[in-house]
């Protein structure tokens, strides 16, 4: 019997050497890194640019100008990314026909000629960002003004009146952020599970539709066959996920995001652990899901069930908060997104990922051996599709599997 | 080498109340050294008795022996084994799943490599060898998977219907390949439809029908079990054979009469009323062909 000890590891090279060179999943793989970095790009291009208004002043309107200045100053020393030009116009006609034909995004005016307070027009409604800009210097600029003239100051007036804010859970992750991370997390289950769940499905009945596992099972125990389809599958649906999280996270460390990167980078890490062990028994599921058909085109019928599973962990995870998430959480298959997204979220106790993974270690194992044997029963039955429960009958499977 | 013995083999299928006997009692022996033909019409048992001998089927009852022992699963991994249906990696090359199934035997890559492509050649495959399976012809796909049966220097050879769908030069080369493999002493067992094949290269042959042993032996034994048939040749009419007692007259054309003779002192009766009337011109017998023999085992 030399060599059986290795054959599981034939198996499993093949499914990921076969899995690696098939043109339909790199190109659905290279389709994902694009859209990721693409999504990424897109954030940080619109964080990193640099917003140029032109603001029109007429001439003689001393205060527009100072407020601009200042509110100049405000944007280079807060890092606003802001950019203000000074526009000199000779009157209010020429400043309207500068807006008409967009020599200028806005028009700043004190209003010292007489005609009331401080506006700042556009030909539409201004940019928000520019008017929150002016709106705060012109009112600093105002403040000043009226302080001096009542023999103070800004400072003194406004002195003890900043409010700080602070978080008592000594998380420092935005709850906006772990939403987006429970929403990522699941969306990376799914499309891991349901891929390679495929994956595995298919490269059963390839073998039970041409008979090849027949030939196979002579050589090797139907055991081993299967361990090497479910090891092989993992490492393809790991390796899919790796890849995808590292360039998702690569790319979070060029945006704002950069500040949560370690506590995502953990999340990340029980996300790799929790999937790593529920993965298996899903591979193992849609292993058997395989088995049952007849031929390829009973895949979608076999595979509907798992599917449905898939589908609902993926609804229910990434919306599910409160009481329903701290269940989730410990539920398999839902737990490999849910804890995860709570240890993100800061709301679990040291011991709580532990206790799910080792539910999770279970489950897998008790999937693991009821597919062991459903897989064997089915194989060799030919002629239509196979139930489960005639696939468990023992008596009608053959004498290879073990 | 060892025999490969079938005994009292039973395999019962149950769908819905009625359990169907697919093989019922089987027994024979594909002896070492010898091509034996394994024949009988669609549904008669060949495949399911096949898969019950690769184990990839439980049996019911009964058991399959390889020299003095029950069949055990380390002496299948060393069986060559052609399934019924024709089927390998569709979008895998020719060399490499070739490879891979040798491999899961147990042989090392180098060497599954040098004997992959050693058999490749003979088959007139060695320029496929880079190819996707799906690419090949039917005839083509059908040399690969033998070669994947008679990989690695099997003990066993059980093959489902080989020669279908094969051209002569494809089932010469086949053919040789087989002997070759006989010529080491192998048992080889091989199903196939065409009478005419079995009856040109089988040492022994077994006919099953509804899942029974009908027939069991050499081709020559067998014909020699079956009924003999005497060819009368006279100078005049024959018609009168049919009045002669002890003899059955099979057919009458003219002068020339195919019969059959009960025994001995038929024989005499039927010769010495055919000098009463002229010239005997000839009188033989007709040995059965295995078409024949095949047809009166299976009516």
């Amino acid at each position: 019997m030399s060599g059986t000890s290795s054959a599981w590891m034939l198996v499993a090279t093949r499914e990921v050497v076969v899995r690696a060179l098939n043109k339909g999943f790199l190109i659905g793989l290279l389709v994902n890194i694009v859209m990721i970095g693409g999504l990424i790009g897109f954030t940080s291009y619109l964080e990193g640019r640099t917003e140029s208004f032109d603001v029109a002043v007429v001439a003689g309107d001393q205060a527009a100008v100072t407020a601009l200045e200042s509110a100049e100053e405000t944007a280079t020393s807060d890092d606003l990314d802001v950019e203000l030009n000074l526009l000199r116009v000779d009157d209010a006609t020429e400043a309207e026909a500068a807006l008409e034909d967009e020599a200028a995004d806005a028009w700043l005016s004190s209003g010292a000629g007489g005609s009331g307070g401080w506006t700042l027009s556009g030909w539409r409604e201004p940019d928000g960002t520019l008017t929150a800009l002016v709106e705060s210097t012109v009112r600093d600029q105002v403040m000043a003004e009226r302080a001096d003239e009542a023999g103070t100051t800004v400072e003194e007036l406004t002195a003890g009146s900043d409010v700080e804010t602070e978080r008592l859970d000594g998380n420092p992750v935005d709850p906006q952020i772990v939403f987006v991370a429970g929403f990522v997390l699941a969306f990376l289950f799914f499309m891991g599970a349901v891929g390679s769940g495929t994956m595995i499905a298919g490269s059963v009945i390839e073998e039970k539709q041409s008979r090849l596992v027949e030939i196979i099972a002579t050589a090797v125990p139907l055991r081993q066959l299967l361990v090497g389809k479910i090891i092989g599958s993992s490492v393809i649906a790991l390796a899919q996920n790796l890849l995808l999280a590292g360039v998702g996270l690569v790319g979070a460390s060029f945006t704002d995001l950069s500040a949560i990167l370690p506590a995502m980078s953990a999340t990340m890490l029980w996300f790799v652990v929790f999937f790593t062990v529920g993965f298996v028994a899903v591979a193992a599921l849609y292993a058997v899901a395989g088995s049952l058909a007849s031929r390829t085109e009973d895949l979608q019928y076999t595979t509907s069930p798992l599917m449905m599973l898939l589908l609902g962990v993926y609804v229910l995870t990434f919306s599910a908060d409160g009481v329903l998430e701290r269940v989730l959480s410990y539920l398999p298959p839902a737990s490999i997104v849910s804890m995860p997204v709570r240890v993100l979220n800061g709301d679990v106790l040291w011991w709580e990922p532990l206790v799910s993974l080792l539910i999770l270690l279970v489950t897998t194992l008790g999937a693991v051996l009821l597919s062991e044997r459903a897989y064997r029963g089915a194989l060799m039955q030919t002629g239509g599709r196979v139930s489960w429960k005639s696939a468990m009958a023992a008596e009608r499977g053959t004498t290879l599997g073990a | 080498m060892s025999d490969l013995e079938v005994r009292d083999l039973t395999r019962v299928f149950v769908s819905g109340d009625t359990p169907r006997r697919a093989v019922d009692g089987v027994s024979f022996t594909a002896r070492s050294g010898l091509l034996t033909g394994f024949v009988g019409a669609n549904g008669a048992g060949k495949t399911t008795t096949m898969r019950m001998i690769m184990g990839v089927l439980a049996v019911t009852s009964g058991e399959v022996r390889f020299g003095d022992e029950p069949v055990t699963r380390s002496h299948r991994r060393e069986f060559g084994y052609m399934p019924e249906e024709r089927g390998l990696y569709p979008k895998q090359p020719v060399l490499d799943q070739l490879v891979y199934l040798a491999r899961l035997r147990g042989i090392s890559a180098s060497a599954a490599r040098r004997e992959v492509l050693e058999h490749l050649d003979r088959l007139g495959l060695a320029d496929r060898a880079k190819d996707h399976v799906e690419k090949l012809s039917l005839g083509n796909q059908q040399r690969v998977q033998i070669v994947a049966a008679t990989m690695g220097q099997p003990k066993v050879l059980v093959l489902d219907e080989p020669f279908s769908g094969l051209d002569p030069a494809a089932v010469d080369a086949m053919v040789d390949l087989l002997r070759e493999h006989t010529l080491r002493g192998v048992p080889v067992l091989f199903s196939s439809h065409q009478l005419d094949l079995v009856e040109r290269l089988c040492e022994r042959l077994v006919i099953l029908g509804g899942g029974r042993l009908l027939a069991d032996g050499t081709p020559d034994g067998l014909r020699a079990q079956g009924v003999t048939r005497h060819r009368l040749v006279l100078s005049g009419d024959a018609g009168f054979v049919r009045g002669v007692p002890g003899v059955l007259a099979v057919d009458v054309d003219g002068p020339t009469a195919l019969v059959e003779v009960d025994d001995d002192a038929a024989t005499t009766r039927l010769l010495s009323v055919a000098l009463e009337r002229g010239a005997v011109q000839e009188f033989s017998p007709v040995r059965p062909t295995l078409a024949q023999i095949y047809r009166e085992v299976t009516a």
